[in-house]
């Protein structure tokens, strides 16, 4: 977006007040059609494979019913407490080893081989080796989703600590600016970025994993829940679960991420 | 030379600097007194930004001294120097306001805070610029920038201010006016610069005395007094006869050609 000024005769022109329209009809026209076609797939689906795909009204009745029971939001709660704990300790470990390989030579040497191993290892495997050394209590999920997140956080942070400004690098030693100071002012700041697009990209991965987790190896939560539906065969509830579920995560990632992606970078206008 | 009575700033004694094997300053001897204006004039690559690492104290000379108000550089137990410096890009942080940026610098400084908020004023009012006080970095214009930067450098009372090749992006406009205001400046606050630049005529309207390099590895050739009084006029006849008369200096250890297209032209 150019740096217009507010009274630029063109952003007020009428002309493009209904462009602007044209534009928002144009997008809400296109999520009309996909919506349609998704529900048009939906129903075939649960025609074709009849009892396993519930038919779209059935779950829109399953959905209902979850959001006014006591028993769904206790689940969702406790899944929402254990995607924070994992997505929040991940981030900060993450970052601070992104930090850590990117500044310092001799941390990279003995870090950057770990890391590429730890990217490279399926989450199940974690999952599994997490179970068996804690056992199936709150201990083994927490570990579980905070090793498979953290590298991802710490790939994409030591990238752009690595792709800092040199410049103010020296610019701070010439000021004598302290370590503290060099860290607040000048280096975070370069990372914000990257941060929050780890940040989305940590909370993306923990609410899709604390699922599986869930399922394996933890008696309660959504990701349960969801397993002891498909147990039972009630796939009405298996999708109803699954889908209130999804669109909160996504609220979340979108919303308050977003907004504090606007505020965090609002010099750059 | 002998009738200048102003403290010595910054002497430089038998300073070397190889990289491995490669030489890239082979001897420099020189010293810079307070208040004085002294332009460092060389060909590309004979060694100024390596100069500048060294007098900035971010990097060791291979061989000789560096003393900064009577204290040597890079001894085992020597502080670092206060110094000033404007770089040819203007380093600011976008995501700080001007005041901001100026605040930070003087929070690793000597500066008493009470003083801050007087010091910051006077120091854009002198630059012309107080009324970006509150503006961040990427609103203001290149020339603007660039006064940001010179003011960092002077606010932190520098021991000197080194300048490297700082009006070089600068449209031609803008490098003018800021050139023209520069040696006003150094009047006002008493600053001691060391200006690098590859333009003789800048060397020469802006400088009281160039210190001319060789071409590389780097030696002085010549402490050239600039002979001319101040207020002074970029396009007087007498900073050409100037700039001539050095170009005529030069010409052969620097190498002729080069030196007519780029600089005189
Ligand atoms: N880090 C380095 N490692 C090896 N050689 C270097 C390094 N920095 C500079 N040199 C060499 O040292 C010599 C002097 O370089 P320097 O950058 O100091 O020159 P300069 O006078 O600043 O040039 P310019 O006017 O083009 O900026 C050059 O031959 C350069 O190739
Ligand atoms: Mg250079």
């Amino acid at each position: 977006m150019p740096d217009l000024p507010l009274s630029n005769p063109i952003m007020f022109h009428p002309a493009r007040w209904k462009n602007w329209n044209a534009v928002v009809s144009g997008k809400l026209l296109g999520g009309v059609i996909a919506i349609s076609s998704i529900l048009l797939l939906w129903y075939v689906l649960s025609i074709a494979v009849k009892p396993w795909v519930p038919t779209p009204e059935d779950t829109v009745v399953a959905i209902w019913k979850n959001l006014l029971s006591t028993s769904f939001w206790g689940d969702f709660w406790l899944t929402l407490g254990r995607v924070m704990a994992s997505f929040v300790t991940a981030s900060i470990v993450g970052a601070a080893i992104g930090i850590l390989i990117g500044m310092n030579e001799k941390a990279e040497a003995f870090l950057q081989p770990l890391l590429a191993l730890a990217l490279a290892v399926p989450d199940p495997v974690y999952i599994i080796f997490a179970i068996l050394t804690f056992g199936t209590g709150e201990t083994a999920g927490f570990v579980a989703l905070t090793i498979a997140v953290s590298p991802f956080v710490s790939n994409i942070v030591r990238s752009s600590v690595q792709a800092r400004d040199i410049g103010l690098d020296e610019m701070a030693k010439i000021y004598r600016l302290p370590k503290r100071v060099f860290f607040r002012q000048s280096l975070v700041p370069q990372l914000v970025p990257a941060l929050l697009t780890a940040g989305r990209f940590a909370f993306a991965l923990s609410w899709k994993l604390v699922v599986v987790v869930e399922s394996i190896g933890q008696p309660d939560g959504i990701g349960a829940s969801i397993f002891h539906s498909f147990r039972l065969l009630r796939m009405r509830e298996v999708a109803a679960t699954a889908i209130i579920f999804i669109v909160v995560m996504q609220l979340l990632e979108r919303g308050v991420l977003g907004r504090i992606e606007k505020k965090l970078l609002k010099w750059r206008d | 030379m002998n009738t200048d009575t102003r403290e010595t700033v910054l002497k430089v004694v038998d300073l070397g600097v190889s990289y491995g094997e490669t030489p890239a300053i082979a001897q420099l001897d020189f010293e810079v007194k307070r208040g004085e204006f002294v332009a460092i004039l060389g060909p590309s690559g004979c060694g100024k930004s390596s100069m500048l690492n060294v007098l900035s104290g971010l990097m060791a000379p291979t061989r000789g001294r560096v003393v900064v108000d009577g204290d040597e550089l890079y001894l085992p137990r020597s502080k670092d120097p206060r110094l000033g410096y404007v770089f040819q890009a203007h380093r600011l942080l976008p995501w700080r306001t001007v005041r901001q940026n100026l605040e930070i610098v003087l929070g690793a400084s000597d500066v008493p805070r009470d003083t801050w908020h007087a010091r910051i004023d006077e120091i854009l009012e002198i630059l012309h610029i107080a009324e970006f006080k509150d503006a961040w970095p990427m609103r203001l214009s290149g020339g603007q920038r660039q006064r940001v930067s010179i003011a960092r450098a002077i606010l932190v009372d520098p021991s000197y201010i080194l300048m490297d090749e700082p009006l070089s992006t600068l449209d031609e406009v803008t490098a003018r006016s800021l050139r023209q205001e520069l040696t006003g400046i150094c009047q006002r606050t008493g600053a001691t610069i060391v200006f690098v630049t590859h333009s003789i005529r800048e060397a020469v309207y802006l400088a009281d005395r160039i210190i001319i390099l060789t071409r590389g590895p780097a030696q002085v050739f010549e402490n050239y007094i600039v002979p001319l009084e101040r207020p002074r006029d970029y396009d007087d006849a007498r900073i050409a006869e100037v700039e001539a008369d050095i170009v005529a200096r030069v010409q052969a250890p620097w190498g002729l050609e080069t030196v007519k297209e780029r600089d005189v032209a």
